[in-house]
């Protein structure tokens, strides 16, 4: 329709890449990285000439997004060996196993001895003589998992988002910082902050070609994600405990809430372009369509940082409305648009990026095992775990109907999503937040 | 009194609190001071010229009676009818219309007490049902109707008391689609020609610190306008309307019953309500939005007495030169309220709520004058535009901020991002129920972004 086809500049419209072409994009890369393999073989050889050093890595968490690190990760430099893996669950730990084997034989070496299933599964992963972890269990365990590696002394590549409460994103932070004293990496899967043309646009904003900032909105409004995810009926004998960890996606205290799991990414973006965390937050939210788990379907937040500077935030998870998964900055001189494809800014210092744009899947692996060969690990485990706050307190804020503080939400919050026990038996179902109702704790 | 009392003292925690309680407190003895009585001497000293009005009518400026007919007789009637009476000597009300005789007949009862001689309302000008409007303005005895009926009916209440050569005071929101919207700017044109004035019930037009604030944004005091927010939070409004569905009430009685909590009849509350707050962002702006994208739904307010309406709605407005405004409104009890409006410029912020106007940044600034109720001062100053003969319509520019709210609660309610262009020409949404009878009429469903189709 021709009202909605074109707003003008394509601000809402532009970042269409959004969700429903997020899978595809992941598997055009997969496709794609293929042939991004031998260039960067090419581009890194000289790097690691000195060392032949195979990079034995463990994968935790053996999901579509663990499988799809681990390929980013063997098509990012060469002496990747995928040595261990786990999982809560051998159905899937043996489908990506197959995977795998059948796209890198080579580079796979994993065997029966270094498979793992159940609640303690990272444990042995990390015992199994890996050096590197990658951490792709559903958000609720990041922190757990982070420790448990960064204690053990491996290099950690970990997903977003890096965790679903206060406690956890506490964690990871005391253990970022035990990583530092180690001289451990610990990258995350942000993309962005690999990706060449937000960089660019990063820099130049820095370097205050848009002027001082007074304004920001990000977007993460895209599907349903049902065509990714999927939903599983509570199977007879079933545990409850069993039945919300295979449908993570959909539980609050495994996934986060979607603001959490997926809109961190753009709120991370914000948090890298003012260099700032939000001061606090006021949000809404609730689920008017999709109905599964107890999580909401779209958010609205208005984030405050430092200087007054008020930033908005959207994200919906519903198919058929307008999709827009972007961020743009306004400068008291000009102002900034970036989504996953382009990146420009507008003012007196007019810019648009047109370079080269690797893979930035591959690209976060790639910089993370050179910081390694290097010795000068890469630690970004503090830059996500307060992008990951500030979109807990979105939630917090949405689901309780209350105005948040960053420093009381950092500090004072006793919210803790940690269920009674890790085991596969009957939990209580949780409940769908009621603003006005829900305490905040 | 008491609804210009919760939003000039709205019950809110402090977190989103910048100013200072001192201030505040002054202020308030300020508003207490210049009582009514003020205003109703301010306007005897209008002067005694004749004017011959476009009605007909020679008013005699100051003195000469101008006779009301009031048109839905629910809280907000009765309210405006008694500040419009006091607002000016020698205003009398002399007819009354309204769907329900109940709410026509205790009105007048308050009305009489509260005002007395000033109510000439004799029971052969009392009218009932869906044609009373017809009757208040077709009596050649009034001279200017205040339109309170639930916003639905507002355009065809306009049109015909514009096509009878009233004059109109008219409650916000002036409509609850499209359709609507761009009937009022029609009998707006129309009451411009017949030189009849149209007063919209925006009261926050004339609250004096937001005058005083405009007066200094518009003058360039912040620079370029970059962004800005506008929220309205609290009250869920719970109590408001009869709970239980007396037997014998139609569908329909029952809807109009629960006006409030259905969209075709209040247009959902981002329109009843906070037109108020999008009005006044239009009016920073001197614009209306070009575009917007919007999301909501109801997460709280969901019993079947609430109708289809929503609790919660967020909207990004993009104004002209690329401006967006981020707009959160929600009606939820429990829940941190906030009711402010924020915009920043290349030169500084301003902050505005019921209390407060403040600029920060090169040219500071800080409202410390009187604040007289602006809820008098807008009949007040239509009555003296009557008696002077000076054009005043706000006709128009209520439809563009009622609109800016329709296409924000259209957004969420689809989904889709949408341009004021196609809303304001090409939207077919016209909320009418097939007829204006008491019967039969389905609930009419919660809308579902992604599905609720876009009219």
């Amino acid at each position: 329709m021709e009202f909605e086809t074109l707003l003008s500049k394509g601000n809402f419209m532009e970042g269409k890449t959004g969700v429903r072409n997020n899978k595809l994009t992941r598997r055009g890369f997969m496709k794609a990285s293929a042939a991004a393999a031998t260039a960067l073989a090419v581009g890194t050889e000289q790097m690691f000439a000195a060392g032949s050093d195979r990079i034995r890595v463990g994968l935790i968490g053996c999901g579509g997004r663990g499988e799809g690190a681990v390929k980013d990760c063997i098509n990012a430099a060469k002496g990747v060996e995928l040595a261990a893996m786990g999982d809560l669950f051998k159905d899937r730990m043996d489908k990506s196993l197959g995977e795998l084997k059948k796209d890198f034989a080579a580079n796979v070496k994993v065997t029966g001895n270094t498979c793992f299933v159940g609640f303690d599964a990272y444990q042995k992963v990390i015992g199994a003589g890996v050096d590197m972890v990658i951490l792709a269990g559903p958000p609720h365990f990041r922190s757990i998992h982070l420790k448990a590696a960064v204690e053990a002394g491996k290099h950690v590549f970990m997903e977003k988002p890096a965790g679903v409460d206060p406690a956890g994103i506490r964690s990871i932070i005391a253990t970022s910082q035990l990583a530092e004293q180690k001289n451990l990496a610990v990258v995350v899967g942000t993309q962005r902050r690999h990706q060449a043309h937000y960089i660019e646009i990063m820099k130049r904003i820095k370097n205050g070609d848009i002027g001082e900032i007074v304004s920001a909105q990000c977007y993460w409004n895209g599907g349903d994600m049902l065509g990714y995810w999927k939903w599983y009926e509570r199977e007879p004998g079933m545990s409850s405990m069993e039945w919300q960890c295979r449908n993570w996606p959909w539980w609050t205290w495994l996934s986060g809430d979607h603001i959490v799991e997926q809109h961190c990414h753009n709120i991370d973006v914000i948090n890298w372009a003012i260099g700032s965390h939000p001061v606090q937050a006021m949000g809404m939210g609730g689920r008017q369509v999709r109905t599964l788990g107890n999580i909401y379907d779209h958010f609205a937040v208005e984030f405050e940082y430092p200087n007054g500077v008020r930033v908005s935030s959207m994200c919906r998870q519903i198919t058929g409305c307008t999709d827009s998964v972007s961020e743009r900055l306004v400068g008291t001189k000009g102002s900034s648009y970036t989504d996953s494809s382009i990146g420009y800014i507008e003012g007196p210092k007019a810019y648009r990026y047109d370079g080269p744009n690797p893979n930035p899947y591959v690209q976060e692996h790639a910089d993370l095992i050179k910081s390694i060969r290097e010795g000068k690990p890469l630690n970004e485990g503090r830059n996500v775990a307060e992008g990951t706050m500030a979109a807990i307190m979105g939630r917090m804020s949405a689901y309780t109907g209350r105005a948040l503080k960053w420093d009381w939400a950092m500090n004072a919050s006793k919210l803790d999503l940690t269920p009674p026990k890790y085991e596969f038996v009957d939990v209580p179902i949780p409940e769908v937040a009621v603003p006005g109702k829900t305490p905040l704790v | 009194m008491c609804r210009f009392r919760r939003l000039l003292f709205p019950v809110r925690r402090r977190l989103y609190e910048r100013k200072d309680d001192l201030m505040k407190k002054k202020l308030n003895e300020k508003r207490r001071q210049l009582s009514r009585r003020d205003f109703i001497k301010g306007s005897g000293a209008l002067g005694a010229a004749a004017i011959l009005s476009n009605t007909g009518r020679i008013f005699a400026a100051g003195s000469d009676k101008i006779r009301i007919g009031l048109i839905g007789c629910g809280g907000r009637g009765m309210y405006d009818t008694t500040n419009c009476l006091k607002s000016a000597e020698n205003v009398e009300l002399v007819a009354m219309g309204d769907l329900f005789k109940d709410r026509l007949d205790g009105s007048l009862r308050a009305l009489k007490n509260d005002l007395g001689e000033k109510v000439k309302v004799t029971p052969d000008c009392c009218f009932v049902g869906w044609d009373a409007y017809k009757k208040v303005v077709a009596r050649d005895d009034v001279d200017m109707v205040i339109l309170t009926e639930a916003p639905h009916f507002r355009a065809e209440h306009l049109k015909a008391a514009v096509e009878a050569g009233k004059h109109v005071f008219m409650e916000k929101p002036v409509a609850v689609d499209p359709v609507g919207v761009r009937s009022v700017i029609e009998s707006s044109a129309m009451a411009d020609k017949k030189k009849l004035t149209i007063v919209a019930g925006t009261q926050m037009r004339r609250i004096a610190h937001l005058v005083a604030i405009m007066e200094r944004i518009h003058n360039g005091d912040l620079g370029r306008i970059l962004g800005g927010q506008c929220v309205r939070i609290g009250d869920g409004m719970l109590g408001w309307g009869p709970k239980e569905r007396q037997s014998g009430w139609s569908d329909m009685e029952w809807q109009l019953r629960r006006w409030l909590f259905l969209t075709w009849l209040s247009g959902d509350f981002i329109c009843e309500m906070h037109v108020h707050n999008l009005d006044v962002v239009n009016w920073a702006l001197d614009a209306h939005p070009v575009q917007c994208i919007g999301m909501g739904g109801r997460q709280v307010r969901t019993a079947p007495e609430y109708g289809d309406v929503y609790d919660h709605f967020a909207v990004e407005y993009e104004y002209p030169n690329d401006v967006r405004i981020e707009y959160m409104g929600a009606q939820i009890d429990g829940v941190t309220d906030r009711n402010d409006q924020r915009l920043v410029g290349t030169k500084g912020s301003a902050y505005m709520d019921f209390a407060n106007a403040i600029i920060q940044g090169e040219k500071p600034f800080k409202y410390d004058g009187p604040s007289p109720d602006p809820c008098i001062r807008q009949h007040a100053d239509q009555i003296a535009a009557i008696r002077e003969g000076k054009p005043l319509n706000e006709g128009k520019r209520i439809a563009e901020s009622t609109l800016t709210t329709i296409m924000g609660r259209m957004s969420a309610y689809t989904g889709r991002a949408l341009k004021w262009d196609w809303v304001m020409n090409a939207s077919k949404l016209d909320l009418r129920p097939p007829k204006y009878e008491f019967g039969d009429l389905p609930m009419p469903p919660v809308a579902i972004p992604g599905k609720t189709p876009l009219i």
